[in-house]
């Protein structure tokens, strides 16, 4: 290759004055997957999405859900999403801004779901989660909590359950934990 | 009878360098002006100066090449110094890349070695480009990524999808841990890149968050239970810094507790740091192994002067000693080496015309294109939100949109519609604008 | 935390307190201190290695600059052992260095007491009428020896050790020691105290898989006349009957129960290697024979009695999906049995050294910890003299070596390597060594080889003529990045010797640097 590398010398020369600029920005793979999965998304009514950043930047967006349906029916909940430049290699990191009392979701906003973690592969996208999201409000469960109180009470008491959401998402305390209004 | 050559520093290299061979590469022209003209021109990149950078500097230095460049971010740290033999405890501290440059610099006369002391990131693509061979030293995939996007998008095709051989930017790559690692020669076009094999690194293992919240089994999850969940709560905000020894002590003090609590052995200090820096296990051998083999291929590859490696080299030292050459099969449909799809279009076509062009096109079939270029997305079928935000660019034209070059990539994802059947599909097209000034070969098509 | 700790902190989560005080009580031997054996010693000189003496009677001469990182401008015309020495010590003070400047050769005829003071000798770029020579002395003095070798893009790595015990092997992967073929009493007792058919969701899901197992395989033999699946369709059998346990899709624990129900199926009792070692002769010890071959002496008694055919129980078990409570009762379980095993067989090599006429407290405790630990997973390693490789190669896998297409290259480059010292010794050169009469050169190494060929019974097989010329070629050239390649494998093994951890390579490595497809020839 050493006469290449002597030729490369004298071509860029000439690249130098064609027209043309050299290109300046770089996009990942981990980019142009993600620009895939945001462009098929297809999301429910009851879930919306944003870019704080600006139509270019889809590594950083927030998701807003609202349940039709269940315990948390009426709360607006919102979550960052944080896409890596290697993903799908890595799941994105997901957590809810939202202080929210259920037995997944502990009170510093990390979220217990299984395909975040051990159970993300590539050939999961953005819908998937979502969905998966949205699935935690319709059906939160005690068996995997994160909020050890909050799945105690679901389990033993689902009508102390209810009325402990209900108080939370108005605004007021449960226990000796405040959360601010989320209806 | 044989004559005695005069003394040269050279003597051992130019048995391999002027000498004729036949188990050697295709365009290899033995003789003092290959290994003056090695000398003289050719640039290599080492990208990393740890572990196995030390090791890269050192064998290119003493393999013939006379000008070389390091690039590294980091300072030197005390656990360094079992392997990164260029360091002295004194320079702890100090940019790695200076100090690896000095070093070389100093015992090996004749060389020059230009430190940078920054992100890979942080360099124009013109920088790179200077490179004929980039030797990668890095412990991320995140970093490898980045160098090899870098290195394919000067990869150009021809009008019959053939890689354009000037323009092809070989990487030699080298990866270690504890008694394994690997070797691998990257040539963009001819080879697979980095992205058509990263199925070759497995995900990281990562705990449940209920695993670490409710049931934990073992030390790890203590720790990382501290570190991924308790931290936030005594330190709301505050974004934990592995390298702070106090943070550290911290996560360190909260998984012990926490062991106690439940009754599981085995917290040290020593595996908290492990498992929260996710340290791998480093020895000089096995940095120097890998490295030997990547400037070996680098010498290779730059003169011709044996055939090169085929493309991957496995190698284990664990149990007795195993080392295995896999050739690999390039993707070619890789968004990032691939030549992608040739789309020949006017200046004047709108968007919208495009993404119409799209669906006919025979090789593309693809219908509700979204398109984006360079990181800026030009226009999104959906979510709503966004294509409401897009939609004005659909009555520009592709060329102003694209900041008037006669010929760049661009990429497309939407529906195909193949033999009556849809799927969802991600494409590179090769965009080339006819009659732009400038464009003196209708056949060149492509771009970085 | 204390300085060295600290810089040693990447290699101690390998080796450990143990290892690593192994290699600083080392004291190792270089022969010849060009870029081979100084890149060797690089490497274990940052390892921490207690002390090193470099063999080299050369001077530094300009084309020493172009490929040894040890010498600089200054040190022309002087010692070579002196500077790469002084540099050495440069990189870790802690490593006490020292050179002599001598020939190896004068060395290994004039003076062969010489060696005895060393753990190990690292032997560089020896011909063979050196190489045999050395290995009779170490082997006679139970000097650990290791020879390196680098020309052109080829090069070798063989070690000499009589015989080398391995108890922590450290394998890469190995399956874990459940013994849910063949529960013991109390492993029984805890899966009984379980109850598969709990209400609670959330217990049912985390009811460990080893439970399971040893219930169901319990269930099974019942109804199977004692014994456990063993076809096909009863092993499939089995697997549904753990699925149709299933209460929900999600329950992880059942999901490993399934995936791991092999361990049930598998055959109980020692493995081949292991049952090797047990009827070797070694293990009919007398009062010389090493610690090792007396733990394997009251292993094998363990074995035949206690045992009742398996080793003892290694003690830890994986992760797996459980509630903690679960988890760490059932590790205790584990553990107590693995203590007790432990105890057994201590008794047994204290009866065994007694009987042998030593002191039976000169095994200490945690040796015959580790050893019960790692009962499984002993290796023993024996090399033959180089000697004898050479003079009686196994012909068979000579053979299927040369026709082999992965590889010839390799093998060729074995039988050339011995080809070029013959020649040299006939020569006094090496093939190619001076520009000029190549093709000279190339003819005589031809006939060399296929005289060598002839010599070791493998006649009409032939190397190619592009290899033939390609050695001339190399002209006996030390290149740095060989040199560094060949370096790292030979420092490697050292330190797998010394350590005692780790199983170190079997056979000789050739190395191939044309299209990397080196080769372990075992030529045995």
């Amino acid at each position: 290759m050493i006469k290449l590398f002597k030729v490369k010398e004298k071509q860029r020369e000439i690249a130098e004055n064609a027209n043309g600029k050299a290109p300046v920005k770089k996009q990942s793979a981990g980019e142009l997957r993600l620009h895939k999965d945001i462009s098929e998304l297809n999301l429910p009514k009851t879930c919306s999405i944003s870019f704080p950043n600006g139509k270019d930047d889809l590594m950083n967006f927030e998701v807003t859900i609202r349940p039709d349906e269940g315990y948390y029916l009426g709360g607006t909940f919102l979550f960052s999403f944080q896409v890596s430049p290697i993903y799908p290699h890595e799941a994105p990191k997901v957590k809810c801004k939202t202080k929210v009392y259920h037995p997944n979701i502990d009170l510093e906003g990390n979220v217990c779901l299984n395909i975040l973690r051990e159970d993300w592969k590539p050939v999961l996208n953005i819908n998937t989660i979502i969905y998966g999201l949205f699935h935690l409000f319709t059906q939160p469960n005690y068996e995997d909590p994160l909020n050890h109180d909050a799945a105690a009470v679901l389990r033993d008491n689902p009508k102390l359950f209810e009325s402990n959401v209900r108080r939370a998402m108005a605004g007021g305390y449960v226990g000796q934990t405040f959360f601010t209004r989320c209806m | 009878m044989a004559d005695a050559a005069p003394p040269s520093k050279s003597r051992d290299l130019d048995k391999l360098l002027l000498r004729p061979g036949n188990l050697v590469g295709p365009s290899f022209e033995p003789g003092v002006q290959l290994r003056d003209d090695l000398q003289e021109y050719a640039k290599v990149l080492v990208v990393g100066a740890g572990g196995l950078g030390c090791e890269l500097l050192k064998d290119l230095a003493l393999s013939g090449f006379k000008n070389l460049e390091v690039i590294d971010m980091d300072r030197i740290e005390v656990t360094n110094l079992n392997r990164q033999f260029l360091f002295r405890l004194e320079d702890v501290g100090k940019p790695k890349a200076e100090v690896a440059a000095k070093r070389v610099m100093e015992r090996v006369s004749g060389v020059n070695i230009v430190p940078h002391f920054c992100r890979i990131e942080d360099k124009d693509i013109e920088f790179y480009s200077d490179f004929n061979i980039i030797a990668l030293g890095l412990d991320s995939i995140e970093a490898r990524s980045y160098i090899n996007a870098v290195a394919c998008s000067f990869l150009e095709y021809d009008s019959d999808d053939n890689p354009r051989e000037e323009t092809m930017k070989p990487m030699v790559d080298g990866g270690t841990e504890g008694f394994k690692g690997h070797a691998r020669v990257i040539v963009p076009g001819v080879t697979p890149c980095f992205e058509c094999t990263i199925w070759l690194f497995p995900p990281q293992v990562k705990f449940p968050l209920c695993t670490l919240a409710e049931t934990p089994r073992n030390a790890a999850h203590c720790i990382e239970y501290a570190h991924l969940i308790k931290w936030d709560e005594g330190h709301s905000g505050k974004a934990f810094d592995p390298d702070n020894p106090d943070h550290m002590k911290w996560v360190y003090d909260e998984a012990v507790k926490r062991a106690e609590l439940f009754g599981i052995p085995g917290v040290t200090y020593s595996l908290t740091q492990g498992v929260v820096k996710n340290i791998i296990p480093a020895i000089a051998s096995t940095n120097a192994i890998i490295s030997a083999a990547c400037a070996l291929e680098t010498l290779k590859i730059a003169s011709g002067c044996s055939k090169t490696l085929s493309n991957y080299l496995t190698y284990n030292g664990v149990e007795g000693l195993h080392t295995k050459v896999t050739e690999f099969v390039k993707d070619k449909d890789c968004l990032v080496c691939g030549p992608g799809v040739l789309v020949e279009l006017d200046a004047t076509v709108t968007l919208q015309k495009f993404i119409d062009m799209l669906e006919e096109h025979p090789k593309l079939l693809m219908s509700k294109a979204s398109i984006t270029y360079r990181g800026k997305n030009l226009y999104m079928q959906a979510p709503p939100v966004l294509e409401e935000m897009t939609r004005s660019n659909l009555s520009l034209p592709l060329y102003d949109l694209m900041d008037k070059v006669p010929k760049d990539i661009l990429h497309a994802t939407g529906t195909i519609n193949k033999d009556n059947k849809k799927s969802s599909g991600l494409r590179k097209l090769r965009v080339n604008f006819k009659g732009i000034d400038g464009v003196t070969d209708m056949d060149m098509a492509g771009g970085a | 935390m204390a300085e060295p700790k600290t810089k040693y902190d990447r290699q101690l989560r390998i080796w450990g307190e143990q290892g690593q005080a192994a290699l600083e009580k080392a004291s190792i031997c270089l022969l010849n201190c060009g870029p081979t054996g100084s890149e060797t010693l690089k490497n274990l000189v940052l390892g921490g290695v207690g002390s090193i003496t470099i063999v080299d009677g050369s001077k530094v001469e300009l084309g020493d600059l172009g490929n040894n990182f040890m010498v600089d401008e200054s040190s022309l015309g002087q010692s070579k052992a002196k500077c790469v020495c002084s540099f050495l010590q440069e990189l870790n003070d802690a490593v006490k260095a020292k050179f002599i400047e001598e020939h190896p050769e004068a060395l290994i005829d004039t003076n062969p007491s010489f060696f005895s003071q060393f753990t190990l000798v690292v032997a560089t770029q020896l011909v063979e009428e050196s190489m045999v020579k050395l290995d009779r002395i170490c082997r006679e003095a139970n000097v650990m020896l290791i020879f390196a070798r680098s020309y052109g893009l080829t090069g070798l790595v063989r070690i000499s050790v009589k015989e080398h015990a391995v108890i922590e092997s450290k394998p890469d992967h190995f399956l874990d020691d459940l013994r849910l073929n063949n529960p013991w009493p109390e492993l029984r007792g805890f899966a009984e105290a379980i109850d598969l058919n709990v209400q609670d969701p959330v217990a049912h899901k985390h009811i460990p898989y080893v439970v399971i197992l040893v219930k169901m395989a319990d269930e099974w033999i019942k109804s199977h006349g004692g014994s456990l699946p063993s076809t096909r369709e009863e092993k499939r059998e089995f697997k549904e009957l753990l699925k149709a346990r299933m209460v929900a899709m999600d329950e992880d624990n059942y999901k490993e129960a399934i995936d791991a129900s092999f361990k049930v199926f598998a055959p109980r009792g020692i493995s081949s290697d292991l049952q090797q070692i047990i009827i070797d002769s070694c293990a009919e010890v007398a009062s010389n024979s090493s610690d090792f071959w007396v733990m394997v002496a009251a292993l094998k008694e363990f074995i035949a009695n206690e045992g009742g055919g398996e080793a003892p129980l290694e003690g830890s078990i994986p992760d797996m999906t459980s509630s903690t409570e679960h988890y760490i009762n059932l590790q205790k379980i584990y553990q107590a049995k693995s203590e007790a095993d432990f105890l057994v067989i201590e008794k047994r090599v204290r009866n065994i050294l007694k009987k042998i006429g030593r002191d039976p407290n000169s095994i200490p405790k945690a040796t015959i910890k580790s050893f019960c630990k790692n009962a499984r997973k002993l290796k023993v390693c024996r090399y033959r003299l180089i000697e004898d490789e050479y003079n009686n190669p196994s012909l068979p896998e000579l053979q299927k070596y040369l026709t082999d297409e992965d590889y010839s290259i390799a093998v060729g480059f074995y039988i050339l390597l011995r080809a070029v010292d013959r020649y040299a010794a006939n020569f006094n050169s090496f093939p190619g060594q001076f520009d000029g009469g190549m093709d000279e050169d190339i003819s005589r190494l031809k006939t060399t080889a296929v005289s060598l060929l002839n010599d070791l019974g493998c006649n009409g097989l032939t190397l190619t003529e592009d290899l033939i010329n390609e050695m001339c070629r190399f002209g006996a050239a030390e290149l740095h990045t060989v040199a560094a390649f060949i370096g790292g494998i030979a420092s490697q093994e050292v330190i797998k010797l010394i350590t005692k951890q780790f199983v170190p390579m079997s056979g000789t490595y050739v190395f191939n640097g044309i299209d990397h497809k080196s080769q372990l020839l075992s030529l045995y």
